[in-house]
């Protein structure tokens, strides 16, 4: 079958309801897409990068983005480094309710490791939509 | 930088590639340009005031 008629094929085919529960399942716990379609291997690597990355973001006193504007900044910046932080689920949510790791005092700031911790968050989330999205098109059969 | 581009390459190789071998090497092959490109740009913005 020649690239264009394995597309055609591939769009008459409806992407099946697990895949959609398999992709919520990979963003909410990073790895634990892979997990349960029992790629291992996959899990183990892609989703302990994500949450290496994440909680050495942490240690370097990076911090989280909200919706909570900064005085001076605008609420609107606010949003596309959230979208980034908002990619690690449930570690974003859990260390929202209990408050850890959005304080952006001056303090803070004022550490060696801030902006690298910083890009470290940022980076964990970006990394674990890029699995999300791997383990979404295992589960609709669009790669092995 | 050589933890970034290692957690980096580690996820890009794993999802890139059909083959364990093509994987391996793309997750390789990426941690270089990751590890090349860093310290080129940093050495230019070095000299830059």
């Amino acid at each position: 079958m020649v690239k264009t008629e394995r597309i055609e094929a591939e769009a008459d085919e409806p992407t099946p309801s697990s895949a959609w529960l398999i992709g919520a399942a990979a963003w909410f716990v990073p790895g634990l897409g892979h997990g349960l379609l029992k790629k291992w291997p996959r899990a183990l690597l892609m989703g302990g990068a994500v949450w290496l990355c994440f909680f050495i973001g942490l240690n370097m006193g990076g911090h989280m983005f909200d919706l909570n504007a900064a005085e001076g900044s605008s609420q609107l910046l606010q949003v596309p480094p959230m979208i980034a932080n908002l990619g690690t689920g449930a570690l974003y949510i859990i260390s929202w309710l209990l408050g850890y790791g959005f304080a952006d005092d001056p303090a803070q700031a004022a550490r060696a490791t801030y902006e690298y911790g910083n890009t470290f968050l940022l980076i964990a989330g970006l990394l674990n939509y890029l699995t999300m999205l791997d383990a979404f098109d295992i589960a609709a059969g669009r790669k092995s | 930088m050589t933890l970034f581009a290692a957690l980096a390459s580690i996820v890009f190789g794993a999802m890139g590639k059909e083959t364990t071998q093509e994987r391996w090497l793309y997750g390789v092959k990426v941690f270089a340009e990751f590890m090349v490109i860093g310290l080129v740009l940093s050495w230019v913005l070095y000299f830059i005031p």
